[in-house]
């Protein structure tokens, strides 16, 4: 399976760093009332796409996440499980997972598909596949954007990464607009279902000359390049390499399962 | 659009398995319980369709509830085909693992030393697929009302990429504080029973469900001749009242299925009871439909069971055809609109072309056309 990237954006770091709802109301002069951090996250990634690329509003719209919005399950549990209160509104209907990538589609004009998606593990690689088989279909070109938000405390989220308690972990979101087409591709990734054992991902790294990264997952390849971690990672990984006119072998694994994603610059 | 088959349905409501549900409806023998919810200022008692056998709100027992769906349906098929078969899951539960999560890091840390494994919401289907020898590939579509409809749509999709030759759809929504809590605080709850499309109704009465349907290419005498999903909506909660929105997804879902609205035979409708959702419905039928077309709702019997009932519903409304029937909407008197009532009476009906709706927050709006060969 092979999708061309015809554009992408990135955004990284410590969400308290920088004040992204603020930027969203006085640089993209955006409604941001009644959404929360992770939503503002989500929207501020579409529109540093928006800003390189022309969008279609019959695109298709993705949202992945490894984990979902914490921020309003946090507040939530508060209101009703500590306070013992009613549960206000918008905190409720931001819950829901498709209303994060309804405000990303309102934000960007698109009026198309719309999903919100979470898969436990490889969540970046299920969402392209999820996307060629889609596109196969319709014709369309989508977009896809992954999503993570670390919340404090971090603990909260490294309980449910299957991670180390010193490992740090990143606010990141990652977009790339996606097609069937090679027309003005910037790269294109390709993939498949297949599942492969350490050895044979072994024998793969040593036959390649691709620059590769593997997952910190994968301890038995000794990861190096990762100094900090999100669910969605491979997602960055791969924006950074086309950034860098550089291809890539992005080793991912869960488990004994081994996955490859391979991203060729054109 | 290419059709892909439905195999094989089982689904577990508050009337029970789909034969009791089955039974339920046909006798009008429909049994509803009651639950507290938190309103602005007091306890409120709702009716709420609520399994026979409780499912707690922990991630064990909806698992277990769950994995026995997925066994059920899963059970014809051999080890090859099980490993060629996708789990994919539409619900708008809330994930459990991470809220645990958040209790053990902010509320009790003392007690929970730092732990760490990978969950996700995704976790039920993933754990289940791999105890089951499924296929590795499970995702977890979260788009409100319309989630496990659309996830038939995403199983569709991977089996006609040739990703897999299989896909088991799953619909689940259990009982949940948070969500029966959201939705009183928005109003939307009935105090009594739903009534769809009637001049007095007055809201949804919330459901527990667990359905699957298995999707693949073998020979079936029912298809999935299409369906579409779009976001469009006129804010976050409802679309315009005159129903365009929801208009141009039932026809886009028609053009995709290559299906005239004069083939349409049935259409079942989302019909949640709510003032705002009802009228934009009713209103999106007759910009498309003349005043003869059959129409129903399904909600009275079962609930509205959010993620869950773009599967339920499927099941539900096909096990009524299998057994030669279309079911009558209950409690209703009057129309919105006077020249488009909802069936009144069950109605024979052993195959055809069929519309579904789903139409949930958020502006996710589906529809899936499905058909039962005359044999």
């Amino acid at each position: 399976m092979k999708l061309y990237v015809k554009a992408y954006s990135s955004y990284q770091g410590d969400v308290y760093d920088f004040d992204i709802k603020e930027e969203l109301k006085s640089k993209y002069k955006l409604d941001t009332r009644r959404q929360d951090t992770f939503i503002h996250l989500a929207v501020y990634g579409a529109q540093l796409l928006k800003e390189r690329t022309t969008l279609c509003s019959s695109d298709e719209l993705y949202i992945t996440s490894g984990v979902g919005n914490i921020d309003v399950l946090q507040k939530i549990h508060h209101y009703i499980g500590m306070e013992k209160e009613f549960i206000k509104p918008f905190d409720f209907i931001n819950i829901l997972g498709n209303t994060t990538s309804y405000y990303v589609a309102s934000s960007l004009g698109i009026k198309d598909k719309n999903s919100f998606q979470i898969s436990n593990h490889f969540t970046f690689l299920r969402s392209l596949i999820s996307i060629y088989a889609s596109l196969k279909i319709s014709k369309k070109d989508a977009i896809l954007g992954s999503l993570d938000l670390c919340t404090q405390p971090d603990g909260i989220i490294k309980r449910v990464l299957g991670v180390s308690e010193d490992t740090q972990i990143l606010s990141s979101v990652n977009y790339q607009k996606l097609s069937l087409s090679s027309v003005d591709a910037l790269a294109a990734i390709e993939f498949d279902t297949k599942t492969y054992s350490l050895q044979e991902i072994r024998e793969i790294l040593q036959e390649t000359s691709l620059r590769y990264v593997v997952s910190m997952r994968c301890k038995g390849l000794d990861p190096k390049e990762e100094t900090h971690y999100f669910e969605t990672i491979p997602s960055s990984f791969i924006n950074d390499a086309i950034q860098k006119k550089e291809s890539l072998l992005y080793i991912d694994c869960f488990g004994d399962s081994y996955k490859i994603i391979k991203l060729i610059i054109s | 659009m290419h059709s892909i088959n439905i195999l094989d349905y089982t689904l577990r409501s508050a009337q029970g398995n789909t034969k009791e549900t089955l039974k339920a409806i046909q006798t009008g023998d429909i049994k509803v319980s009651f639950k507290n919810v938190v309103d602005y200022t007091e306890s409120l008692e709702i009716p709420y369709f609520l399994f026979k056998e409780e499912v707690l709100e922990e991630v064990d027992s909806i698992k277990q509830a769950i994995k026995e769906i997925v066994q059920e349906i899963s059970e014809p098929l051999t080890p090859q085909q099980r490993s060629q078969t996708a789990l994919i899951v539409g619900t708008s539960l809330i994930d459990h693992n991470l809220l645990n999560a958040v209790i053990d890091t902010v509320y009790d840390p003392e007690n929970k030393p730092y732990y760490s494994e990978k969950k996700s919401i995704d976790s039920f289907a993933q754990e289940i697929a791999q105890e089951l020898g499924l296929n590795s590939f499970t995702m977890t579509i979260n788009t409100a009302c319309t989630s496990s409809a659309n996830a038939v749509i995403e199983a569709r999709n991977l089996i006609y990429a040739g990703v897999v030759d299989y896909a088991i759809v799953l619909g689940v929504e259990i009982f949940s504080q948070t969500m029966s809590n959201g939705f009183s605080s928005m109003r939307l709850l009935s105090l009594e029973s739903q009534k769809p499309f009637d001049t007095k109704r007055d809201g949804l009465v919330l459901g527990e469900a667990i359905a699957a349907v298995l999707i693949g290419k073998e020979k079936s005498s029912w298809s999935l001749r299409g369906g579409y999903s779009n976001c469009n909506s006129f804010n976050i909660t409802s679309v315009g009242a005159d129903g365009e929105e929801y208009a141009e997804v039932m026809q886009e879902a028609m053009r995709l299925s290559e299906v005239g609205v004069d083939e349409i035979c049935v259409l079942k409708a989302h019909a949640t009871s709510t003032q705002a959702n009802d009228l934009s419905e009713i209103n999106a039928i007759k910009k498309l439909f003349s005043s003869d077309l059959t129409f129903t709702g399904l909600k009275p019997y079962l609930g509205h069971t959010l993620g869950a009932c773009g599967v339920l519903e499927l099941a539900l409304f096909i096990s009524c055809i299998d057994e030669g029937f279309i079911p009558k909407t209950l409690n209703h008197s009057e129309s919105i609109i006077a020249e488009y009532v909802p069936l009144q009476e069950h109605k024979r009906c052993e195959s055809g072309i069929f519309m579904l709706n789903y139409f949930g927050f958020g502006g996710n709006n589906t529809s899936l056309i499905i058909e039962k060969e005359f044999l």
